[in-house]
């Protein structure tokens, strides 16, 4: 099931970040990449929900600090539906 | 440690400013500073008042993150009275540190929670962070058309031709430009597009609105898609006496036909007007039918006052060709009216309803933006 999740929020991550998929990694942060600001953050957000079906409550959006945290929401919100 | 939206209360005042610090090391103006108050400066949430703010925090432990501002306000919605909440100067520490991206959707995401009917105004142009944001998120946006009608081309010429840096400022001096020797051809633009037959019978200065008012709103209110109560108690309480408006009431013979709150503003090294004295149409009200009747008695007033440029913006088809009328051009507009899904649909079909949606600077985030 995780490997799956990542590689799909990989590829949207990079395809929103506008970024290549190569250089997406857990780790990867609005710390670390460029171009992801306020803006993107909110593309971001919003393509994971549609990607995925899903809506996001604030609180999990705020713990979306990285590639690794929206993987472990994405999981358990994926897993509870 | 979890981000918290939270009512901003005295304790945080200290975390605001360091907010704030940290925006203006980032390079932040201070007018997207935010306030170092919990107390409102303007509109107070108070027991007997319908109209207030209230302010909001995005706390991280001890500090503050992000912030933002609901205005409460009754609007006439197709015909019904309901609360309509704006949602302005949201400020997020994302703009000066990455670290925080998430604050400005956490803080936007929060503030829907709250309240569903959400909408924004102003925000300075549909490139701005946070219409992008809106745009994003399934909001429908729309331009508030604005409308100037320069009085004193020489001084218009003379201080607007600098001042080239934005479009909107650019959009200025090609009018001057593009009217050659710019006197005569301001006025020529002007004439040929103001129109007869919008004569006042009279006008008078009113130091506050009363009944004449409420049965003015009673008559017309329900006649507009989307209006921002305009009843005495509201209007007292935006336009006070004692402060710079200018509060006109237009009659016929002894029939009210509708009012106007206008500015008369002296600029000094403005960074869209210059040094120019600038006359604003901030609020009015009337049936469509007296809209000319009444942006003409604004007008009026202003020019006697020997303004150099009298300015306003309307979202309202009718009023539009009110300004038009009364000899004013439509220049660029970066007055954004935004409308949160649960609005729009309110408003539906929203394309259709908006040239009846009823907003101008007065409906905007206050006396300093006027």
């Amino acid at each position: 099931m995780t490997a799956p999740l990542i590689a799909r929020v990989s590829r949207i991550a990079a395809d929103v970040l506008e970024v290549p998929a190569t250089s997406i990694s857990l780790q990867s942060s609005p710390e670390n990449v460029d171009t992801w600001d306020s803006v993107h953050h909110l593309n971001l957000v919003l393509a994971l929900e549609q990607e995925f079906s899903l809506q996001f409550e604030p609180e999990e959006i705020d713990q979306m600090k990285d590639i690794q945290h929206i993987v472990d929401i994405l999981g358990s919100k994926v897993t509870q539906d | 440690m979890a981000i918290a939206i939270q009512p901003y209360t005295a304790d945080r005042i200290p975390a605001v400013m360091a907010f704030n610090q940290r925006l203006a090391a980032g390079g932040i103006a201070p007018q997207f500073h935010f306030p170092e108050s919990n107390v409102p400066y303007w509109l107070p949430k108070t027991d007997e008042r319908r109209i207030y703010q209230e302010y909001y925090l995005a706390v991280d432990g001890p500090e503050v993150r992000g912030a933002f501002i609901l205005k409460y306000q009754d609007f006439v919605l197709g015909g019904e009275k309901l609360p309509v909440v704006y949602y302005h100067l949201p400020v997020s520490e994302g703009i000066v540190n990455k670290a925080f991206a998430s604050v400005g959707v956490l803080m936007l995401r929060s503030a829907l929670k709250k309240e569903p009917s959400l909408f924004a105004l102003g925000m300075g142009g549909f490139d701005r962070p946070l219409p992008t944001m809106l745009k994003a998120m399934g909001w429908s946006l729309s331009a508030v058309p604005f409308y100037f009608r320069v009085q004193h081309p020489a001084a218009f010429l003379r201080q607007i031709s600098p001042l080239r840096q934005s479009p909107a400022r650019r959009f200025l001096a090609g009018i001057a430009a593009a009217t050659g020797t710019g006197w005569i051809g301001i006025k020529s633009l002007h004439w040929l597009r103001t129109k007869k037959g919008a004569a006042v019978t009279s006008v008078e200065f009113v130091e506050s609105f009363g009944p004449w008012a409420d049965t003015l709103w009673q008559q017309h209110a329900s006649r507009y898609a989307m209006i921002a109560d305009r009843q005495s108690t509201t209007l007292n309480v935006l336009y006070p006496p004692g402060k710079n408006f200018l509060c006109l009431r237009v009659l016929r013979e002894a029939e009210v036909l509708g009012w106007a709150v206008v500015l008369d503003t002296q600029m000094q090294e403005n960074k869209y007007f210059g040094n120019l004295r600038v006359g604003t149409i901030a609020d009015a009200f009337a049936s469509t039918e007296n809209a000319a009747v009444v942006i003409q008695a604004a007008m009026r007033t202003l020019a006697e006052r020997e303004v150099d440029i009298i300015i306003a913006n309307h979202s309202h088809a009718a009023w539009q060709n009110a300004f038009q009328s009364a000899g004013f051009l439509q220049g660029p507009s970066n007055f954004i009216f935004a409308a949160a899904k649960a609005l729009a649909q309110k408003l539906a079909p929203f394309d259709t309803n908006l040239s009846r949606i009823y907003f101008m600077r007065g409906d905007g985030d206050g006396p300093v933006n006027l």
